[in-house]
């Protein structure tokens, strides 16, 4: 609900029963009134304080109620406008109406239509301006997050294009003799980082595009999920991590699609290695129930902030920590999911605890031929 | 003469050894910061004779607060004539980025801007003229 206090009505109406009547219900009501007695005099008062809506009578001397609603419409469209009239017609009424008013009130009139009209003006005159708000706040986010993503693009090539010309600055010296092979080894860094961003960022966009519905059939993750914990096995004993599958002996099928469920279940086995601590563990259990296939992918890792929870599958949200600071990643991982989960028709939860750890859990609908 | 001091703030530990070596093999003495909260305790501890300013670190505008801070804020006083130069991949610099805002604007306004990656002779002319003001 809008705030009814101090909000501005004007009443236009060459008849001073009308005026003294509407001022007395809407006062009632908390508004501020203020009345005239013809056209010239409302609008001359509008331009210098403007009020959320006005009630103007449609057959009035020197300037008409037509004439009024259209200079009014002109000035601040968002000025809500009711008519008046005695002469209600569906043609005066549309006429008026066309002009720009928001709605009419046939004479004679009982104070609760006055008040129902008015009040849903100024509701009407109140949503928009909140949808307004909302839009440009939309915008601006808009605005903010293609800044962001062009910084975030630009800024491996940036630091890899500075190291080159400095060291071409350093001509033959013995600093650059020093520093060039390091600078070779941060500079392969940046650029993978760069590429995985990219790739990233086209794999969201492919999703976004909603092409993974038409590709849906019938998929085992199961041979999925091992094929990955495969791939992924040598980077986790690096760091003494064990990963472990839990499965019953059969798995049905899951509406998916191949590719997709890789990226999905990829991103969270990598995450969990990565964002676990050395000797942990990394399980990945298959459940199911009758329409549901469960995947959990839980690690015994840093966990994540409580805080943090509600925005991890947003874009370029990873969490900045000591405990982070040398885990790289581009902030697409989780979104990415969440996109690919949401095609597929399926959910994606998160349960987690500081320094303890997390665990992802994916519901899949079971494949129905 | 002393050798001047020029203090980097700017996230990227890599760009920061970047410019760092860059500025040393000029004879300047340098030290650096990874975030605006550090920065302003080495502004504070070191009294540097000029600052090279990243803009978007931790947040997006957290360049643009430093300058503000250093510029503006009364503990800041006895800095508050140290030049900033701020550089940022963002490619719109701040005055063009700015120029239709009104009110605080030149709160924000740096003392020189510079697109990263700097042209290196541009940049350390730049870094001289600064200095001499």
């Amino acid at each position: 609900m809008y705030a009814k206090k101090e909000k501005l009505i004007y009443v236009i109406d060459d008849d001073p029963v009308m005026r003294m009547s509407c001022k007395q219900i809407l006062v009632k009501e908390g508004f501020r009134i203020e009345t005239f007695e013809d056209g010239l005099k409302g609008l001359k008062r509008i331009q210098e304080e403007k009020p959320e809506l006005i009630i103007v009578d449609l057959k009035m001397p020197k300037l008409g109620g037509m004439e009024v609603i259209a200079t009014v419409n002109e000035m601040d469209p968002n000025i809500v406008i009711v008519v008046i009239t005695g002469y209600a017609t569906i043609d005066t009424a549309v006429d008026s109406m066309k002009a720009g008013a928001y709605d009419f009130l046939p004479k004679p009139f009982t104070s609760e239509e006055l008040r129902l009209i008015v009040n849903r003006g100024l509701e009407r005159r109140h949503l928009i301006e909140e949808s307004n708000r909302l839009r440009q706040e939309k915008e601006k986010m808009q605005r903010q997050f293609i800044t962001f993503v062009s910084h975030q693009l630009q800024s491996p090539l940036v630091v890899v294009q500075q190291f080159l010309e400095v060291l071409n600055h350093l001509g033959d010296s013995p600093k650059k003799q020093e520093l060039q092979q390091e600078w070779i080894e941060r500079s392969i860094i940046k650029v993978k980082e760069l590429i995985d961003l990219i790739r990233d960022w086209l794999q969201l966009s492919k999703i976004e595009s909603g092409v993974l519905v038409d590709k849906i059939k019938a998929i085992d993750p199961f041979p999925i999920i091992t094929d990955i914990v495969q791939t992924y096995n040598e980077q986790a004993k690096q760091n003494n991590i064990t990963l472990t599958v839990e499965s019953p002996e059969s798995v049905s099928t899951v509406k998916g699609d191949e590719e997709a469920l890789n990226v999905l279940f990829s991103n969270l086995i990598v995450n969990a290695i990565k964002y676990n601590k050395p000797n942990g563990k990394v399980t990945i259990s298959i459940e199911e129930d009758s329409n549901h296939v469960y995947i959990s992918v839980s690690d015994t890792g840093i966990g994540i902030p409580e805080e943090k929870l509600e925005t991890i599958f947003e874009e370029f949200r990873r969490i900045k920590s000591e405990s982070t600071k040398n885990i790289t990643g581009t902030g697409l991982g989780l979104p990415i999911c969440k996109k690919i989960i949401a095609e597929l028709g399926g959910k994606i939860e998160v349960q987690s605890k500081l320094n303890e750890g997390s665990t992802f859990r994916i519901s899949l609908l079971k494949y129905e031929e | 003469m002393a050798n001047e001091k020029i203090l980097i703030i700017d996230d990227d530990e890599d760009y920061l050894a970047s410019i760092r070596t860059l500025l040393e093999s000029h004879n300047y003495v340098v030290s650096e910061a990874a975030s605006g909260k550090e920065g302003l305790k080495k502004i504070r501890e070191e009294k540097p004779d000029l600052i090279v300013l990243d803009i978007m670190m931790e947040t997006v505008d957290e360049g643009y607060s430093l300058n503000q801070i250093v510029k503006f804020q009364k503990q800041y006083e006895e800095y508050k004539d140290i030049p900033i130069l701020m550089v940022s991949s963002i490619q719109e610099d701040p005055f063009t980025r700015f120029s239709h805002a009104s009110g605080q604007v030149e709160m924000i306004i740096p003392d020189q801007y510079m697109t990263k990656p700097v042209d290196i002779p541009k940049f350390l002319e730049l870094i001289k003229k600064l200095l001499k003001k």
